[in-house]
């Protein structure tokens, strides 16, 4: 399997397409800023909104936008003013009452363009009255109707407040920790082997794999580290799972250095084996127990939503997994040209 | 002679040596008095927060701990634990070891609890709740120094080599005794408590297990 080519090949052609589709797909077009966000009831008011990766001039005639309350109560824009593909000015003449029984509510913003598709703020802008009227309320909002929406474009990622471009992270950061695990796990494996066998190919297998792992693995924190630079604000926020990271990594400089600490051949690979198959099984707790058990910045723990949904949509999913594959298959590739360094030095040694 | 007995007299042989070589004990019931006056002195205004108090609490158990069990392996020559090995099942020896050391464990930490609370003040409310942290704490360490212990005695500057291998380890097990005990403080209403004592009684098993399936390729020199 190391000396075949057909799986690199497959790694290069598979990583070549999950970067290019990874970075230049763009982004789905969103809804970036709208001001003002609390608007009177019995008012006319003018919306100023910004858009990203939007085309409002090229739709100009075709555009249409509505404020929606809860159920299908909704009010069209009287006119739509548009200055350029990025700004327009949405005017509203808002009822006196609001179909609720409080005096505040909160509506979401629905545009639509054939270019565009159909683009939704959820819950962003805030209403309030003067005074109550459910019935009329309920009558005034009544009046127009939101229907025959346009799809978007297809070849989309989803547009995401906080994540925005740096979605794309997806495709690095995720898959690289995938091919750390899959790169610790065989060599476990090979650990399991030395000991039934005491084969020292199986330890510099293990060795090499170990090697990979961990630049995987750093190469993972670091794309993390960015990541979360840009969307939680530090480059390291002692999130649970961040932690759990430091401690992988500590745990595999230590096996580097507990092999540095004999002389002895067979003694090194034996120890060293023992020690990585104790570090793996407590690893796993680690990694997949710890950080689902207590609250964690990262989807999927302590109570955040997992990836999944609007998060990962079918584009996403066309790249993320094949990258999940190709790092990994990268990995393994890495891994094996480690190993045949090793075979070669302790040839050079034995000579 | 079964598995059990031998366990019995290994038992037996590690407390006789204890107390025959006092130095050692002592040494280390006065590394934990020292530490905590140490403590005591370098926090002037007082250890008020309940989270400090912990916190320190355990950093004092785990330097406590590393420095009672890197012996285990050591203070033994070589010739006669191979003597061992020869006339008893290996893993009545490890098993042995780590039964003693979670005792001895146990032990230095009620003795740290006390110092503590003698010098810098006792904030601990519940306490049941802080002897089963203790206990599973005591375990847990014990059984994860014991064996790299074990790797580590092989190694030439093994005290060096324990820590630098056993403290990644014990991160996940300091961290939630750190939560449950601060739990007994009274300072944090937890509901699920009985998640952390579970992910402790875990960790340890696992631990334990590991220690009985990979001791039979260490011993062997």
């Amino acid at each position: 399997m190391i000396r075949q080519s057909w799986w690199k090949i497959l790694a290069v052609v598979i990583l070549v397409y999950t970067i290019l589709a990874g970075m230049l797909i763009p982004l789905k077009p969103g809804i970036a800023e709208v001001t003002p966000r609390a608007l009177q009831a019995g008012t006319e008011v003018e919306l100023t909104v910004t858009g990203y990766n939007s085309y409002y001039a090229k739709a100009k005639n075709d555009l249409r936008a509505w404020l929606k309350l809860k159920g299908d109560l909704v009010l069209k824009a009287a006119r739509i003013e548009v200055l350029n593909d990025r700004t327009m000015k949405l005017h509203f003449i808002l009822p006196q009452y609001l179909p609720s029984d409080s005096k505040d509510d909160a509506c979401s913003l629905i545009l639509d363009s054939p270019i565009d598709g159909a683009i939704v703020l959820p819950e962003g802008i805030a209403l309030t009255q003067d005074s109550v009227n459910l019935l009329e309320g309920k009558k005034l909002w009544s009046v127009d109707k939101m229907d025959q929406l346009n799809a978007g474009p297809k070849l989309t990622f989803p547009y995401r407040s906080v994540l925005y471009e740096s979605i794309r992270n997806q495709y690095f950061h995720v898959p690289l920790w995938f091919a750390m695990i899959f790169l610790f796990m065989f060599s476990v494996n090979f650990s399991v082997r030395y000991l039934r066998k005491y084969d020292p190919d199986a330890d510099q297998r293990t060795l090499a794999l170990n090697r990979a792992g961990f630049v995987f693995g750093l190469l993972g924190t670091v794309t993390g580290a960015i990541w979360a630079k840009y969307t939680w604000g530090a480059f390291w926020s002692w999130d649970v799972k961040q932690n759990m990271t430091a401690v992988a990594l500590l745990i595999y400089s230590a096996y580097f250095i507990l092999r540095g600490a004999f002389q002895d051949e067979e003694k090194k690979a034996r120890l060293s084996a023992v020690y990585n198959i104790f570090a793996f099984a407590a690893l796993i707790p680690l990694l997949f127990v710890i950080p689902r058990m207590t609250d964690s910045l990262h989807p999927g723990n302590g109570g955040n939503p997992a990836f999944g949904g609007e998060d990962l949509d079918n584009t996403m999913r066309m790249v993320f997994y094949p990258a999940g594959i190709g790092w990994t298959l990268l990995g393994f590739w890495v891994a094996s040209v480690a190993y045949r360094v090793e075979k070669l030095q302790q040839r050079l040694l034995d000579a | 002679m079964n598995f059990f007995a031998q366990i019995g007299i290994l038992l037996r042989k590690e407390l006789v040596l204890e107390l025959r070589m006092g130095y050692a004990i002592s040494g280390i019931l006065l590394y934990v008095l020292s530490t905590v006056f140490i403590v005591y002195a370098a926090f002037f205004q007082g250890v008020n927060s309940p989270m400090l108090w912990v916190t320190l609490f355990w950093i004092i158990m785990l330097f406590a701990s590393v420095n009672a069990i890197v012996k285990s392996f050591v203070q033994e020559n070589g010739a006669r634990q191979l003597y061992y090995y020869g006339l008893l099942d290996p893993l009545a020896v490890i098993v042995s070891k780590m039964i003693y050391n979670i005792s001895l464990l146990f032990f230095l930490s009620l003795l740290t609890w006390a110092a503590m609370a003698f010098i810098v003040g006792n904030k601990v409310e519940e306490f049941s709740a802080f002897l089963l942290a203790l206990f599973l704490g005591s375990a847990g360490f014990s059984i994860l120094f014991t064996f790299v212990a074990a790797i580590s005695s092989k190694a030439d500057n093994n005290s060096t080599l324990l820590a630098i291998l056993s403290f990644p380890l014990v991160i996940p097990i300091l961290m939630t005794l750190i939560k449950l005990s601060v739990v007994a403080t009274g300072m944090l209403e937890d509901t699920g408590i009985g998640k952390d004592i579970g992910i402790l009684v875990a960790i340890d098993l696992v631990l334990a297990g590991l220690t009985l399936v990979l001791y039979p390729f260490l011993w062997r020199d």
